[in-house]
């Protein structure tokens, strides 16, 4: 008998021509880094044939582990769990026949449709088999009658057996399809720099841009002792997550400390926050030219919070030498909220941890911040050799 | 008690949990192998065991002078203190009364009581973290079911006088359940359940250098408490679940070990605080000592910084590797539980933090601890929100 496998459909790279190879191969790296995570190298093999990848030998206690997975990946349009055969044509389908049975009895399980109807659609790729294709979805139907109450209907069918009959003598058998994330394969859209806070916003924009194709290296800061080890692993946890969506996302996490006690010592307290954001600015521009990122990703929504007007998303933007893609800017809470319930994050986020911007809150921060003042607060600071010295202590996690 | 880098910190926060000590690990690790049987077969492999276990639940028996009761063993405080609430919890209606600073395993049972249509009172606590009688007394009425009140504050080290409180309770109502959560005081002051009174005391082992994932309820003969936990009927049908021998055996060995060296510990950790409390205050002389050193066990420290968050300090003084703790005042869901009791003013209610010693502590570090705490102190209470 045949054994379970999952093929995978892809999506929009169709549209790119030319590129296809390329965003194929990107694809592919990122199912792999995917599934070695979960099963290790050699827990699966991975085959590709025509515009079609497939699963295969795994371990079937993984298998809703592997479609969950699957179906997070961007640019995958489908999946589906079929069984391999041999089309056995010379012994009258009978491999497929028996495939099929299951399957059926499956489908009538769990049917709720009054008079369901189905079609079996078999697609013959081994033209060796001199049967013509509608001959051999007729000869398999019986199967379904037989073990069934549905009726076959060719165009208002209820459910769909498929048969791809393949030049390799093997025939896959399907009557089910998942739907995937979409999007473009992560790292076809170049790569981008995410300030990733532990807060909810910024998990859900790397979720946001890697749907786009966009390849992420995450930058985080953090304040000890007025932040602890613990929101820190958070972070990395939440990082944890995204990567099922992001593929592999480097993250880095920066010392802050020194650079907000300077400001709150030698700064306007209504200015702490745009200049904490000016020099968060700075140092993911400058780790972004490392790391070679075009962009910088934040999860700002307009008007969220005080740092998030458009005078203080000026004042800080001109800090940073790269475009700032801000996925969520016109985004509530609740949509927000919405998808990080979605892509696994939100329980995450919402753990208490103070993070790097709630330390040194002043009572009254300016809202919209004159970038000439800002500028001139900021004189009292040595720029430079404070961020220098804060990337000096970078940790890579 | 060792652990491979002991020697590079300071732990002080001993009211959180204990090392184990050298006693008890060695007993569990000699018994976690061979003693696998299940006690409640029929081979004589296992009868012994089960005779072990009795041997052992003697032990703490006579720990807590449980003469006049039984003491069963569970998986630890919390949930001896959840046993005590759902078991106890008498007709729907009916009046229990537990005290304002209980840990969270009896506040947060006794609140899923009162959405069910109980009566929960909370009796307050005085600045001190006792509880105040005579606002306990008010509450009291025929209609009282059960009553909770912890021995020893987890967050100050005050003590309760329970033999009073149950006094009190029974002559108003005669028949209600009076429990006291000892898990703070079990072998840190002198103690007799029979002299207090009461009716069930919970103790686990964690807290006196044992074990985690062991404890005891103490249950008076003829108190009436329904198991929490039903199946096959273990510990006389008041706590089913194979009882975990090892555990057991690890749990006996350190209380003997505590109450080998009980006198000894008890003067010397009285000595260690005074001297602790005496340095902090020259260093720091707006300190504020929320511990009453005339009603407390000896080895809780609690006191209120000047504009600090005591969550910053205890980071901070991780990196000098000085561990110490806030308390679970400092838990964001109990803000608004704890942040009035100690009666204290807007610059020191964030600056919380809480000191609990061990018999390992050694007076020769307290200079150094406190020479840290200040200049951290000094050097936060510069960052205070303008």
């Amino acid at each position: 008998m045949g054994k379970r496998v999952i093929i995978i459909r892809y999506g929009e790279i169709f549209l790119k021509g030319k590129n296809r190879s390329y965003f194929e191969s990107l694809l592919i790296k990122n199912v792999k880094f995917a599934l070695d995570k979960l099963l290790g190298e050699g827990g699966y093999a991975f085959k590709r044939s025509q515009a079609r990848y497939s699963i295969e030998d795994y371990s079937e206690l993984k298998e809703a582990e592997i479609v969950d997975r699957l179906t997070k990946i961007f640019g995958i349009h489908s999946l589906s769990v079929a069984m391999k055969v041999p089309s056995d044509a010379e012994n009258n389908f009978e491999a497929i026949k028996q495939a099929m049975i299951p399957l059926a009895e499956e489908l009538e399980e769990e049917n709720t449709l009054l008079d369901p109807t189905f079609r079996v659609t078999v697609k013959r790729a081994d033209k060796r088999i001199p049967i013509p294709s509608y001959e051999i979805a007729a000869e398999l139907a019986g199967t379904v009658l037989r073990h069934t109450s549905f009726k076959v209907d060719l165009k208002r069918y209820d459910y769909d057996f498929e048969v791809d009959i393949r030049e390799t003598g093997d025939a896959y058998v399907y009557s089910k399809v998942i739907l995937g994330a979409g999007g473009l394969p992560v790292g076809c859209s170049s790569k981008g720099m995410l300030l990733l806070s532990g807060g909810i916003d910024s998990p859900v924009a790397a979720y946001m841009m890697a749907k786009r194709g966009m390849k992420l290296v995450a930058v985080h800061f953090a304040s000890p002792p007025y932040t602890s080890e613990l929101a820190k692993q958070k972070v990395v946890r939440l990082r944890n997550i995204v990567e099922d969506y992001t593929s592999r996302m480097k993250l880095f996490v920066v010392p802050f400390t020194e650079i907000q006690l300077a400001i709150h010592e030698h700064c306007p307290a209504e200015y702490m926050i745009t200049i904490m954001r000016r020099f968060m600015m700075r140092i993911a521009t400058k780790l972004a030219e490392q790391q070679d990122c075009k962009a910088i990703i934040t999860g700002e929504s307009l008007g969220q919070v005080a740092s998030q007007t458009v005078e203080s998303m000026t004042s800080t933007e001109s800090c940073a030498g790269l475009p700032i893609f801000r996925p969520l800017i016109a985004f509530d809470k609740e949509e927000t909220m919405d998808i990080a319930k979605k892509i696994g994050t939100y329980d995450t986020s919402i753990e208490p941890f103070e993070d790097c911007c709630t330390v040194f809150l002043p009572k009254n921060p300016a809202i919209k911040p004159r970038l000439e003042r800002v500028m001139q607060a900021e004189q009292a600071l040595d720029i430079d050799a404070l961020v220098e010295k804060a990337m000096s202590g970078i940790e890579k996690y | 008690m060792t652990t491979d880098d002991s020697a590079k910190f300071i732990y002080l926060d001993n009211a959180a949990t204990t090392m184990m000590c050298d006693e008890a690990a060695q007993a569990l690790s000699e018994a976690l192998s061979p003693e696998f049987f299940n006690p409640s077969a029929r081979y004589k492999q296992a009868t012994g065991m089960l005779e072990r276990i009795n041997s052992d639940r003697a032990v703490i028996r006579a720990a807590l002078g449980g003469t006049f009761g039984e003491v069963y063993f569970n998986s630890g405080g919390t949930e001896g203190n959840n046993t005590v609430i759902f078991g106890a919890k008498g007709r729907k209606g009916s009046r229990i009364i537990i005290g304002e600073g209980e840990h969270d395993s009896i506040y947060a049972p006794a609140m899923e009581l009162k959405n069910n249509g109980y009566d929960v009172c909370v009796a307050p606590i005085n600045t001190d973290g006792s509880v105040n009688f005579d606002k306990f007394k008010q509450l009291l009425n025929e209609n009282v079911s059960l009553v909770s009140i912890m021995h020893v504050s987890n967050e100050t080290g005050a003590i309760n006088d329970i033999a009073k409180f149950v006094r009190a309770t029974k002559r108003v109502a005669p028949n209600a359940i009076f429990h006291s959560d000892g898990v703070q005081a079990f072998l840190k002051l002198p103690l007799s359940v029979a002299a207090l009174g009461v009716d069930a005391y919970t103790v686990t082992a964690h807290k006196i250098h044992g074990p985690k994932g062991i404890g005891a309820l103490y249950v008076k003969r003829g108190a009436k408490i329904k198991p929490l936990i039903l199946g096959g009927g273990q510990e006389s049908n008041f706590r089913s679940g194979t009882e975990s021998a090892p555990l057991i055996r690890s749990f006996a060995a350190a209380v003997r070990y505590c109450n080998e060296n009980f006198e000894a510990n008890y003067s010397k950790l009285t000595q260690y605080r005074e001297y602790f409390a005496q340095k902090l205050t020259q260093y720091l002389p707006d300190t504020v000592i929320i511990t009453p050193f005339d009603n407390s066990i000896p080895n809780i420290l609690r006191v209120a910084f000047k504009n600090v968050r005591g969550e910053v300090l205890l980071h901070s003084l991780e990196e000098d590797n000085i561990l110490v703790g806030t308390g679970s005042a400092c838990a964001s869901h109990h803000e608004s539980r704890f942040k009035q009791m100690f009666g204290l003013d807007d610059e020191h209610i964030e600056g919380v933090i809480r000191f609990s010693f061990s018999a390992e502590n050694d007076q020769n570090e307290v200079d150094h601890v406190c020479e840290r705490v200040a200049y951290h102190v000094n050097a936060l209470a510069k960052t205070v929100r303008r």
